[in-house]
């Protein structure tokens, strides 16, 4: 029997949470349990922004790609703090980078930590409506159609490339930074931290470039010789998630047998709008994270 | 309105303009885009990405002639302006404009476009 995986299978149970989300206007955070897991923040049903381990943000591009120096960061920050303004209006303000070129970053950021989210495993999902607590939120979000769109789109040219450094330490070969081929921009970059001892996330956080387009980048380097894997590690690959397979009788069962969220749409809308719920996590202003605190978020994966 | 969608909608006003876009060409997503683009879209704009990054492998900084800074895609009915916008991180934008060739002078829309292009990420 062939199995056909849909669009909607290719995201993954994200894909009705992010939509059921947008259709009730919702504002607050999708708490997602999973590897790597992570919140989606939302406002009026638009994605303004993702936190997860398994992506950097807009605070780690903008810093180790020295786009923004630390200085200028902690000051840009401290004025934002200070005067309960958004931190981009304060980035922006002080000429440290453009509103439109902030604007970019942002919507690249959210697509890739929703990619690296949709690609991981996700044991459960929970809605927690409240204000928004992201520290540079996308102003207006993103749809969720386009936003799926666009993981589905990054899942389906992952699984085309014919080598996927996804979850490996790869380590570059030996005598790559002088070869006669001229390197493409940002390869050699990544020729002089491929130790073997990195990740492709690890890279990227390094990097200070996007996960996704760190893996693209690995895939041609692989392709072209440059780079050759060094040991392979546990964890998830990307766009291997593991799915639900239509089982007899056209039912859905869990692809490892681990307890699966309920599907059924009015229980879903139930616990995405549940107007009134108290909070069980503290409200803390994002803003007021010291900055050491900061830089160990963006820590390498042990 | 975004400062991205104000932009991209001075763009799409010029004279034979029928849609506008930003394109990453490091991941080939179309970042924002505005007017009427075609159906496929997206998979033309990660090709048209993809064709941006090789031809910058071979007229790339560091070249006799300098960094890759337009291509141009003619056909009979259609005009292709895909200018670059160099950004940090990453491996810069596409602004990619589609024009209908038979309302527009090539070099005038290239002029245009050029002199809107700086005001797309400010």
């Amino acid at each position: 029997m062939n199995i056909v995986i849909s669009e909607d299978d290719l995201v993954g149970p994200l894909r009705e949470a992010l939509l059921v989300a947008a259709v009730a206007g919702m504002s607050g955070a999708l708490r997602v349990t999973g590897d790597p897991g992570g919140t989606i923040h939302l406002a009026d049903g638009r994605v303004v922004g993702i936190d997860t381990p398994g992506a950097p943000g807009p605070e780690v591009l903008l810093l180790r790609s020295h786009r923004v120096s630390e200085p200028d960061w902690d000051t840009a920050f401290a004025a934002a703090a200070a005067t309960g303004g958004p931190l981009g209006a304060e980035l922006v303000k002080r000429g440290l980078i453009g509103s439109g070129e902030l604007e970019v970053l942002l919507w690249t950021t959210v697509a890739d930590a929703m990619f690296v989210l949709a690609s991981g495993s996700v044991d459960e999902y929970r809605a927690e409506p409240g204000p928004v607590e992201f520290v540079l939120p996308l102003d207006p979000g993103a749809e969720a159609d386009w936003l799926l769109a666009e993981t589905a789109r990054r899942l389906r040219v992952l699984e085309s490339l014919p080598a996927r450094p996804d979850r490996d330490r790869v380590v570059a070969v030996s005598g790559a930074e002088r070869s006669g081929d001229r390197l493409a921009g940002g390869q050699s970059e990544i020729l002089a931290l491929a130790d073997g001892r990195r990740t492709p996330r690890d890279l990227a956080f390094a990097l200070g470039r996007g996960v996704y387009g760190t893996l693209l980048q690995l895939a041609r380097m692989h392709e072209a010789g440059l780079l050759v894997t060094a040991s392979y590690r546990a964890g998830f690959q990307f766009g291997a998630r593991k799915t639900a397979h239509p089982a007899a009788g056209g039912k859905p069962v869990p692809a490892d047998g681990l307890p699966r969220r309920s599907k059924d749409p009015a229980a879903l809308a139930r616990r995405v709008v549940p107007l009134g719920r108290t909070r069980d996590l503290p409200a803390t202003l994002g803003l007021l994270r010291p900055r050491a605190r900061r830089d160990a978020d963006a820590g390498e994966t042990p | 309105m975004s400062s991205l969608a104000d932009s991209l909608g001075q763009v799409a006003a010029l004279q034979g303009v029928r849609a506008a876009a930003l394109i990453d060409i490091e991941t080939g997503t179309v970042v924002r885009s505005v007017g009427a683009p075609r159906s496929g879209f997206p998979a033309a704009a990660a090709s048209m990405a993809d064709e941006a990054r090789l031809a910058r492998a071979a007229l790339g900084p560091g070249e006799p002639g300098g960094d890759l800074d337009e291509i141009a895609l003619v056909t009979d009915g259609q005009l292709h302006l895909s200018k670059i916008l160099p950004t940090r991180p990453g491996g810069g934008l596409l602004l990619f404009v589609d024009l209908d060739r038979n309302q527009v002078n090539m070099g005038l829309a290239s002029l245009q476009v050029r002199q809107l292009a700086p005001a797309v990420l400010a």
